[in-house]
């Protein structure tokens, strides 16, 4: 038993060594900045970044008197909602696609994954000459097949700005959803199936009844995790749009953004950076809690 | 039989409607990088260009500092995946090979800064790097992108050398192997694979990291691939078919690296829950 002791202590002190450079890492390049953002979004600021005087929750008080920031929320909750909505069932009906066995289907799902692989800034500045009204080949091509013939100027537009935005941070996050619930279902074993046809199972029962209940879980994380980034997606509005025309497609992420570096308002943007950590801690948390218990740890 | 047949010709063209939809902004790069300026400004504008060209290739690195900033993305993304490993490796063995009081808290940790939004800390990481003087470095650039790589990456490598065996391991110990030397002779050429995997990882999110690096860096000799482009579209005529051009320079390896990784990507982030 003494024994045991001895070794468990010096162990422990190797570990420690082991995470040391780690965590003073994170300490310093992540805690920090966390704890001082949420210090300094009770300070009145001013342009220099300096924090002058402590002005507890007033901070808080008047972006909640703001109508914008209100706004904005709302828009960053239902910016989230739809998207991840939209690439739950994209995602779906793809991986349901690439579940079917055929030659070719190798290089279909390679194919499919290339939006997500390829670098997020600078597909949404080829989206940006894609939506080019003049000379961008979205538009004409829409006219010259008859599709649409008075298609809107996309991002200029005060209607079709947030659509065009949203579609393009939607066809970013598909591949990752179908790919994971592709996961899921190859994961499924046949006899359940077989079990279905059997029993006389039609498409939609055998979905309803063997695919979903198999990648309910799958499905659960990819959602989650889908809801974090499609919350935090700060380039394709910033590169896109700015938030513009008249800030109809700000949502938190870049409106936090625009308050700090573009107008220097610290405070504020101390203020929308500790909102966006509540929200996104509580959704971690609960990302987590599910990780844990399909690791079974 | 011949019901199978028709369902696999249903899937395959839908498959392939899918394909061409999302792929269409791929398209419409390749159509113009291939076109010369006077065919890319015509409206309406046509997918096919008359005359075929290749001589974007040559021109953009005259209109578009390509050199400086691919050469500046690499020594940012190298950086950040050699400072990254160093940090994660000794991190993520002391959690995967011993018990510590304060583990959980750790573990905890990781996966909350995991989903850690940039937004949080870039307001006060600014104030860091200007007390630092890491403004418009690649230092600064580098630390900041391997804070947010670290956690992911540590939780990735704990679990690959989870399942390392660790018998092995306590011969060599037995044998008078230090832990160090444990680690380098057994444990990371098993968990090779898994190593390759997160270096890969911390490589493409430096490559492709936006925000820190547009608030960070002002000067233009600074500037990675990602930011630099951006600049270039900011002016006020963009040269889009250079824009094209290059992005497809700067993709081609991004795409081809993230491939190589991306089912233990996918495995990493969904956890238990898809091995069934």
């Amino acid at each position: 038993m003494r024994k045991k002791g001895y070794l468990w202590t010096s162990k422990s002190r190797l570990a420690y060594l082991f995470i040391l450079p780690a965590t003073v890492f994170l300490l310093i390049f992540m805690i920090y900045p966390t704890a001082n953002v949420i210090i300094m979004s009770f300070y009145e600021t001013d342009k220099m970044r300096r924090m002058l005087n402590f002005i507890g929750f007033r901070n808080y008080v008047e972006l909640l008197k703001e109508k914008e920031f209100l706004e904005i929320i709302f828009r960053s909750v239902y910016w989230t909602f739809i998207a991840v909505a939209a690439k739950t069932i994209f995602g779906m009906i793809m991986a349901l696609l690439l579940n079917i066995e055929y030659t070719g289907r190798k290089i279909a799902r390679t194919l499919l994954i290339i939006p997500w692989a390829s670098s997020v800034p600078i597909s949404a500045l080829l989206w940006l000459w894609v939506y080019n009204p003049e000379f961008g080949l979205l538009t004409s091509t829409l006219k010259s097949t008859g599709l649409w013939r008075n298609p809107p100027i996309w991002l200029g537009d005060i209607k079709w700005a947030f659509i065009a935005t949203i579609w393009v941070d939607i066809w970013i996050g598909i591949p990752f959803m179908a790919l994971v619930f592709l996961a899921g279902m190859q994961s499924i074993p046949n006899e359940l199936y077989e079990a279905a046809d059997i029993d006389g199972a039609n498409l939609w029962q055998r979905f309803f009844y063997v695919t979903f209940p198999g990648i309910r879980n799958v499905f659960l994380i990819a959602t989650l995790l889908s809801c974090l980034w499609t919350f935090n997606d700060f380039n394709v509005i910033y590169i896109l749009t700015k938030g513009g025309p008249v800030g109809l497609t700000h949502i938190l992420i870049t409106y936090t953004y625009e308050n700090t570096f573009a107008w220097l308002k610290w405070n504020y943007g101390a203020v929308m950076a500790v909102v966006t950590l509540v929200i996104l801690s509580l959704v971690s948390l609960i990302y987590g809690r599910i990780y844990f218990r399909e690791e079974g740890e | 039989m011949r019901r199978e047949n028709i369902l696999k010709i249903i899937v395959i063209s839908f498959t392939f409607i899918f394909l061409l939809l999302l792929l269409f902004p791929f398209f419409v790069m390749i159509s113009t990088m291939l076109r010369p300026s006077r065919e890319v400004y015509t409206s309406p504008p046509y997918w096919i260009p008359k005359h075929p060209t290749l001589s974007n290739f040559i021109g953009v690195w005259n209109q578009v500092p390509l050199v400086t900033y691919f050469t500046n993305s690499l020594i940012i993304a190298g950086g950040t995946m050699v400072l990254n490993t160093l940090l994660s490796v000794p991190a993520a063995y002391a959690i995967s090979r011993f018990r510590f009081p304060g583990k959980q808290i750790l573990l905890y940790m990781l996966i909350v800064l995991q989903m850690f939004s940039p937004i949080v800390v870039v307001i006060s990481l600014f104030k860091i790097m200007f007390w630092f003087h890491l403004l418009n470095t690649y230092t600064g650039l580098i630390f900041s992108n391997t804070a947010f790589t670290l956690s992911f990456t540590i939780w990735m490598l704990n679990g690959y050398f989870k399942s390392v065996p660790v018998d092995i391991e306590e011969a060599a110990l037995i044998d008078g192997c230090t832990h160090l030397q444990a680690i380098q002779k057994i444990v990371l050429p098993i968990a090779a694979p898994g190593l390759v995997t997160t270096m890969i990882y911390s490589f493409i999110f430096a490559w492709n990291e936006f925000m820190f690096a547009l608030t960070f860096i002002q000067s233009a000799k600074k500037m990675p691939i990602t930011i630099g482009l951006y600049s270039f579209v900011g002016q006020y005529t963009t040269q889009w078919e250079y824009l094209a051009t290059a992005s497809f320079l700067a993709i081609i390896p991004i795409v081809v690296l993230f491939l190589l990784i991306e089912k233990q990507l996918v495995a990493g982030l969904v956890g238990g829950a898809v091995k069934g």
